[in-house]
């Protein structure tokens, strides 16, 4: 069996575990309410957005219906993957597996694959149910590059948050912890970094909120290329040509790479020295 | 307890700590640097055999570092300094490399929970070392398991824990065996299934490793003794040759009936423990049993058992140190206070 096998295999068996879990079915209703409901609302051909602003693509719909992944989804991976690790060193299975003769990188690969894929699978399902509900409303699909931009931006949302959950489980030695942690990051990148933006704004001089002001707008667009919901919402205004930031799509495409380059090294190096 | 069995007596050694060391690395905040760490407890120097087919009863208190140096035998710690051979192919000595392939390690209380099978949990691990249905099937019988292999593992008792624990330790065919204080919480049914269990897979050339602090647990079941105290080996080497060498061998407990003054069967300087119940008496003495016998024909008095008699765990780290047993007792209660020579380290945990 190669070693790629071997990882496949360890993640299929945390995916399938996580996918039956209790868990999942008590957040399958909050994906239903903000994935596909959130697509159904956007698509209203009678919806004025604030400001008088009516989208009229499907990928704008998508656009805005991706609060729903913001919100719901990333919070799930954290609540599905927060217990990847502090769960196993409770209970000492995590001595029994660090026991086996599988390089700890491979088991951390295995665990980030099985966790990410646990709730990608339900997200994207619900999305594919959204994108349906989108036509079924407005008559029109967004195209294939649309699609595949949208899917791989939310799988890379999933996966950030997955990591930061798993990180935070490899630090914590209480389940209490590692979830404090995981949902703290969420909190704060979700709701609190609007907060950030208009401080540094503030202390840069720039007029804060003023839609209009180049300034503001670019000072936004380079802020949130330090947020994961921010880069998530550049590489989804890549296939909006109406919405300029001031931010090159190489550059939200590069920021992507980084925020998942360096949890992944992080949760890796954590791996190697852990002690169970 | 029985002595070193006479099969084993030749069998060579197939794995070598030589000065091995890890010590954790504990918080030691400073205003100035917040993170700082420093070398904690842990174990240092350790230089051990591990025989084929025999049986190794890893005996020391509570934080003795038991825990540790099994960790680092199983390859779940780093080396921090030291070297590991092995020679399993009887003929040179190599470098171990990962000691995972050929070690099989059973921790301290794995709680198996939650709604998958046996078969599930064994299959999961045995998916990170590529073992086969087959083996984890013939496993299942080894253990005494096949017939719960579709039960919950919330449904498992705590001796079958333990023995799905050992299943797990087995999954590679390993060469050597770890375990982890495995009789804490058996009640002696399990226990003796358990003890049964590991002499078999001895049996099998298996080198197997039992950690413990409650020395009466590994009656009969080991035939070599490794002593360790605050992270240092103090003794090792065959049950009896440790035993002749510090001075514990040679004891008798003696029962009989009514009452009877020792001074009487015995010298007083060979007396360990005298108590004179209502209706018989136990005499522990150190050394002249048979001198006592004879006396005790000479006099007419009714013997009713005569045994010898192991050291128990404060006695042996008494014998190994040199220590009275109330120094022993203070040293292991208070040894988790006492931080060994400590300087600042690299670590995370």
């Amino acid at each position: 069996m190669s070693d790629l096998q071997r990882i496949l295999n360890v993640a299929s068996r945390i995916r399938r575990e996580r996918l039956a879990g209790i868990r999942l079915k008590i957040m399958m209703p909050i994906l239903l309410l903000f994935l596909p409901g959130m697509a159904w609302g956007f698509s209203d051909p009678n919806i004025v957005l604030p400001g008088g602003h009516r989208p009229d693509t499907a990928m704008e719909v998508l656009f805005y219906a991706s609060l729903g992944v913001v919100f719901g989804a990333t919070m799930c991976a954290v609540l599905m993957a927060f217990d990847g690790v502090s769960k196993d060193r409770a209970s000492g299975m995590l001595e029994v597996r660090l026991a086996q003769p599988m390089p700890r990188r491979h088991q951390a690969t295995a665990l980030i694959l099985g966790h990410a894929q646990s709730i990608l699978l339900p997200v994207y399902a619900l999305l594919a149910v959204a994108v349906v509900l989108v036509r079924l409303r407005m008559g029109e699909w967004p195209t294939a590059g649309e699609l595949l931009v949208y899917s791989a931006s939310t799988g890379l949302i999933v996966l950030w948050y997955t990591l930061f959950a798993l990180l935070a489980s490899t630090s914590a030695r209480e389940q209490g912890t590692a979830i404090a942690f995981g949902i703290g990051v969420w909190f704060f990148f979700t709701f609190l970094w609007a907060l950030v933006t208009t401080m540094v704004a503030y202390a840069s001089g720039v007029a804060v909120g003023e839609a209009n002001d180049p300034a503001w707008v670019a000072l936004e667009g380079l802020l949130d290329l330090l947020s994961p919901n921010g880069v998530y919402h550049h590489l989804l205004e890549t296939q909006l040509p109406t919405v300029d930031r001031g931010v090159a799509a190489w550059q939200s495409w590069l920021a992507a790479l980084l925020w998942t380059i360096v949890p992944w090294w992080a949760l890796h190096r954590r791996m190697e020295r852990l002690v169970p | 307890m029985q002595g070193f069995p006479v099969g084993l007596a030749m069998a060579e050694a197939v794995l070598s700590f030589r000065s091995v060391q890890h010590r954790h690395a504990v918080p030691a905040p400073r205003l100035t640097k917040p993170w700082a760490k420093r070398e904690g407890p842990g174990v240092v120097g350790v230089s051990l055999d591990l025989h084929e087919g025999a049986v190794l009863g890893l005996i020391g208190p509570n934080g003795a570092g038991k825990t540790t140096l099994l960790r680092l035998m199983a390859g779940i710690l780093p080396v921090q300094s030291g070297e590991i051979k092995s020679r399993f192919d009887g003929e040179t000595w190599t470098d171990a490399g990962d000691l995972r392939t050929f070690v099989g390690h059973m921790p301290e209380q794995v709680r198996w929970q939650g709604r998958s099978t046996v078969v599930d949990a064994l299959t999961q691990l045995g998916d990170m070392r590529g073992t086969s249905t087959k083996t984890i099937e013939r496993l299942l019988a080894l253990v005494g398991l096949r017939s719960r292999r579709d039960e919950p593992l919330d449904n498992l008792s705590q001796g079958m824990r333990q023995r799905l624990s050992i299943a797990a330790a087995l999954l590679g065919s390993p060469k050597v065996l770890l375990l982890d204080e495995p009789f804490n919480g058996l009640d002696p049914v399990a226990a003796q299934a358990f003890a049964a269990l590991v002499r078999t897979l001895a049996s099998k050339g298996v080198s197997v490793v039992i950690s413990s602090h409650m020395v009466a647990q590994l009656e009969g079941l080991i035939d070599r003794i490794a002593l360790l105290h605050r992270g240092q080996l103090l003794d090792e080497g065959p049950l009896g040759e440790v035993e002749q060498r510090l001075g514990l061998s040679g004891r008798y407990a003696i029962t009989g009936s009514g009452e009877v003054d020792p001074k009487t069967l015995v010298d007083e300087k060979s007396i360990l423990a005298f108590e004179q119940r209502e209706h018989d008496w136990i005499l522990t003495v150190d050394g002249p049993s048979a001198e006592v016998l004879k006396a005790a024909d000479d006099s007419g008095v009714a013997l009713t058992s005569w045994a010898p008699v192991r050291p128990n765990l404060v006695e042996w780290l008494c014998a190994a140190t040199g220590m009275s047993v109330d120094d022993i007792s203070l040293e292991v209660a208070s040894s988790a206070l006492l931080p060994m020579q400590s300087m600042e380290v690299r670590g995370d945990e």
